[in-house]
């Protein structure tokens, strides 16, 4: 057998099967270069899920014909302009995409320069064509026909186009939320899939990026996200983590950008989970959408073709940054609970049959009829009368609790879960607070505050370390087990003593006394796959918090015990003075606010 | 088969044999008694294919033959007929059925074919040797406490039996730990055990020896193989699978150079620990002990419920040390010591403690300190 070079379309079939593995690579390729010009609004048709044509319109610095014709050679790019790798400012640099796509597909460019006349080039199957005067407005379109026509056994592996779309759509809107100045529109060539408009009013860029990002991720994210700033050894963290409370079961919520450069990273996933940990059962992912501001040098970019992943040169900074960052969040948002619970609650809410107030029907609806004051006055007159809750009617509560209103300064603004007003069904606390209600589950509060206390007694009094009379030992990889040798001061703080036992081996000396007799093995087996995966030592916390959690059940109080008024309120101030009060240790909310407003619209007042 | 026999043999029989039998199994056989009459004797047979007890018992037979009825419908029927009731069993011609009559109540339960019912076969069990159950006792109730419950080890779930010769002297010596603290108890080897191979007796069979050994006075027959044990007294065979596996070297972690000797009131102290470990948490029950020429100083502290200490006059002459323990652990091993002291061997807060029993030199208990 001879040895040849490959023809060149082949080595371009080759390099497009790496860069375009399926429409939304192209797509995400092509929208990259358009911000890379410095677009501004950036439309994407795609058809029959981007397998008859994709087309990517731009407004950004367009080429002129030399230009274009070099573009859609290998290794040809506008950008790198200093050819340093370790220093990679713009999204692409490669210098392959064009001529990658070109090579599976009929490729068409129209552009024009902002000082230039507009020009076409068309590329079939990887062979260039000569550029043709044409008509176009500023910027640039690329259009990709029959994408993968030339390699048909990609083209077999295309999903549905229904799928394909999808994949492109999730493409461009990871791009968009990096990009909030900038427009996107995404349609199938009969709707628009995904739009949004350039956000660059001069309300801040916190506030234009939150409204982009509410635009991809919903706007129950932009109602219920922290603001999460920080920095260290030069890198900055900034973005968006949304409350315990709003989780979802799959990561596919947590984004993370470096340098504006959307990138999918296990080390994510990891962080975010270890700063949720506390607050989500395991299954429960929150959402979150993060930006990482680093020195280009500090980052690898070069990594993967399609550059979705990226390494860190020291990824303990990053990963100990996102999970500082959160977790101070997460501390300052204190017991704010999702407004998401708020508003499930309002929906569940139906108008009541019977009226409890005769005279109530002749309030005219929508006080917009009435002056103002008058409509004050009026509704001042229907207000709940003090220390008694309308609608509490002797079948539905069987011994409320009701509280009488010397405690009605508590509902002032120092205490803003307000004054406990009735126990209802012996599991729920009704506070009055300045503007509207709480309802507070009471096991779950209760249990959250027994399991804050006995996590700080934890920290506080160190673990307990139960030695082990025959050591054991275990063996595993001998670079894990290094790696466990290597933390072998701060797993002793957390109660596990191990140390290195030959090659590939370690021997436990010394366990939590808090986990009784328990599977050595397993437990630091788990704890192996933590510190490769995540460089952290979660499991072995998050057993100890688990054993913490279960003690925290069984020592709180339970649904269906009465409370009087003065244990109801020690609950409720409780709850404001600790932190993370506002979810159970599952994710479940302690408590719901109604807004006064909220329960005047569900009786059409407003 | 058709016989007739008294409530309270049955009864007793039925429930030592019950016992082994599982709340829920996925077999259904196994949630059967098997029932053998022939010759004016009934045997009865309970397994869960690890373990299984047959008992025999006098009954009138009127007519032999064998069937199978659900363990613990059968035993709580018995339980419940009025005591000094005839029993009358009898199974219907298609022997599908088990008929029962006790004055005027009458019973049908339904069976299963005595062909499923598993064999647990004792095989060949060349070692045989006799205990006298006071031995017997002793042995199980000294070591059991620390048999470990976590079932990834799965080889320290059970009693340790093996032979050993120290000083010239054979003994039988019986050893469980459940890696945290060690249980060693000897007893003089008795005639025909010394081949006999080291075998661990798995906790549940070690429960049931226990139960069924608690009133009796004769001695019990012993004889074992590498995979089986067989225990026979009073007309009832316990078989057991034995633990497939290997103790480990236990020899290795009893220190042998701890030596601080502490000489405490067994009593005295157990009541002390048990009173100041009150205040210690839930979970890892931590007691500390700070040991100086002639006092003990036992102490507790929890963040959520205070703090308790109390001093003891002990017998300690050497330099002072303190020292942390589970104080379940401590009160398992002190509830094992009949003699009025106790002797704790200590050599410093991070090493195993050896514990003895002042009037008793055959029972040897380790233990592995707790620390912060």
């Amino acid at each position: 057998m001879t040895i040849r070079m490959l023809p060149e379309t082949v080595v371009n079939r080759i390099a497009a099967g790496e860069v375009v593995e399926r429409p939304a690579a192209a797509v995400k390729e092509l929208v990259e270069n358009a911000l890379d010009a410095g677009a501004h609004q950036i439309d994407v048709v795609l058809r029959d899920g981007g397998r008859t044509l994709i087309s990517v319109t731009d407004d950004g610095c367009g080429m002129t014909a030399d230009e274009m014709t070099l573009a859609v050679e290998r290794h040809a790019t506008s950008k790198l302009p200093d050819d340093d790798l370790t220093r990679v400012l713009t999204m692409g640099f490669r210098g392959e995409a064009l001529p990658s796509i070109g090579a599976v597909s009929r490729l068409t460019i129209t552009s024009r320069p902002r000082d230039g006349e507009a020009w076409q080039l068309l590329l079939e199957g990887g062979r260039k064509g000569a550029p043709q005067p044409a008509s176009h407005a500023y910027g640039t379109r690329v259009e990709v026909r029959d994408l993968f026509y030339a390699t048909p056994a990609r083209l077999k592996f295309l999903k549905t186009e229904r799928t394909e779309l999808d994949h492109a759509v999730d493409a461009v809107q990871r791009l968009a939320m990096a990009y909030p100045e900038v427009g996107f529109t995404v349609s199938d060539g009969e709707k628009t899939r995904f739009a949004c408009a350039s956000e660059t009013d001069l309300t801040g860029d916190e506030a234009a990026l939150l409204r982009r990002l509410a635009a991809v991720m919903g706007r129950d994210f932009s109602e219920n996200a922290l603001t999460v700033d920080a920095e260290r050894d030069g890198v900055r963290l900034f973005g968006f983590a949304g409350l315990p409370t709003l989780n979802r079961n799959t990561t596919r919520h947590q984004y993370l950008f470096v340098n504006g450069r959307p990138v999918r990273d296990k080390l994510l996933h990891g962080a975010v989970r270890g700063a949720y940990q506390d607050f989500l059962a395991r299954q429960r992912h929150p959402l979150v959408a993060l930006f990482v501001e680093i020195d280009p040098e500090l980052v690898d970019v070069n990594v993967h073709p399609a550059k979705t992943e990226v390494r860190f040169r020291d990824a303990g900074v990053v990963r100990g940054l996102i999970v500082g960052a959160l977790r101070h969040a997460l501390a300052e948002a204190g017991h704010r609970a999702s407004t998401t619970v708020a508003d499930t609650a309002l929906g569940a809410l139906r108008p009541g049959s019977g009226l409890p107030y005769p005279g109530r029907s002749a309030y005219p609806t929508g006080g917009s009829t009435l002056p103002r004051e008058l409509a004050e006055a009026v509704a001042s007159y229907y207000a709940p009368v003090e220390g008694q809750i309308p609608g509490l009617d002797g079948a539905s509560a069987a011994a409320p609790a009701t509280v009488d209103d010397d405690a009605a300064a508590m509902a002032g603004g120092d205490h803003p879960l307000g004054a406990a007003r009735a126990q209802v069904h012996e599991t729920y606390i009704v506070a009055q607070t300045g503007d509207g209600i709480v309802i507070v589950d009471q096991h779950a509060a209760h249990e959250r505050l027994v399991y804050e206390r006995m996590k700080k007694a934890l920290e506080n009094g160190g673990v307990m370390r139960q030695g082990l009379l025959l050591p054991e030992v275990i063996d595993l990889d001998d670079a894990i087990a290094t790696r466990l040798a290597d933390r072998a001061e701060e797993l002793s703080e957390l109660g596990l003593v191990l140390e290195k036992f030959g090659s590939g081996a370690v021997v436990v000396r010394e366990v939590p006394a808090l986990l009784g007799q328990t599977d050595v093995g397993a437990l630091v087996r788990d704890l192996a796959d933590d510190l490769a995966e995540m460089d952290t030592a979660l499991a072995l916390r998050e057993r100890l918090e688990e054993v913490c959690s279960t003690m925290a059940c069984h020592g709180s109080v339970r649904a269906g015990r009465q409370l009087n008024p003065t244990e109801m309120n020690a609950l409720l101030r409780e709850m404001e003075v600790t932190p993370h009060a506002g979810q159970c240790n599952h994710g479940r909310p302690t408590y719901v606010e109604l807004k006064l407003a909220d329960i005047e619209r569900l009786f059409g007042r407003r | 088969m058709k016989l007739t026999i008294e409530r309270s043999t049955l009864l007793k029989a039925l429930a030592h044999v019950q016992s082994v039998v599982e709340r829920r199994n996925t077999i259904p056989i196994l949630a059967n008694v098997l029932l053998d009459a022939s010759d004016g004797t009934l045997t009865l047979t309970a397994t869960d294919m690890d373990l299984a007890i047959t008992e025999k018992v006098d009954a009138d037979v009127s007519q032999a033959g064998a069937s199978t009825a659900p363990a613990h419908t059968f035993y709580d029927i018995v339980r419940k007929l009025p005591d000094g009731a005839q029993v009358e069993v009898e199974t219907d011609a298609a022997a599908s059925q088990l008929l029962l009559r006790a004055g005027r109540s009458r019973f049908s339960l339904s069976t299963l074919p005595i062909e499923d019912f598993p064999v647990l076969s004792g095989g060949d069990l060349p070692v045989a040797f006799s205990l006298t159950a006071d031995e017997l006792r002793a042995v199980i109730d000294r070591t059991r406490f620390a048999i470990s419950t976590e079932e990834t080890r799965y080889y320290l779930n059970g009693i340790y039996l093996h032979a050993v010769e120290a000083d010239g002297e054979h003994f039988l010596r019986a050893v469980a730990t459940d890696g945290h603290r060690l249980a060693r108890v000897e007893t003089a080897l008795p005639a025909g055990a010394e081949g006999m191979p080291g075998v661990i007796a798995p906790r549940k069979a070690i429960a049931e020896v226990r139960k069924l050994i608690d009133e009796t006075t004769n001695p019990v027959e012993v004889a074992l193989s590498d995979t089986r044990m067989r225990l026979e007294f009073d007309g009832i065979v316990l078989t057991s699978k034995l633990i497939d596996g290997t103790f480990p070297d236990y020899e290795r972690v009893i220190p042998t150079d701890n030596d601080k000797v502490l000489v405490v009131d067994s009593g005295v102290f157990a009541a002390a620990v048990d009173r100041v470990s009150t205040i210690s948490s839930e979970k890892s029950r931590s007691i500390k002990l700070a040991v100086n020429p002639g006092s003990l100083t036992l102490s507790a502290t929890s963040t959520e419920n205070g703090s308790a200490t109390e001093e003891l006059e002990v017998g300690y002459s050497d330099s002072g040390l303190e020292i942390g323990f589970n104080s379940k652990y401590l009160l398992d091993i002190t509830s094992q010591i009949e003699g009025d002291e106790a002797q704790f061997i200590l050599a410093d807060p991070a090493s195993p403690t050896i514990v003895r029993d002042t009037a008793d030199d055959r029972a040897l208990y380790v233990l592995m300190p707790m620390r912060v």
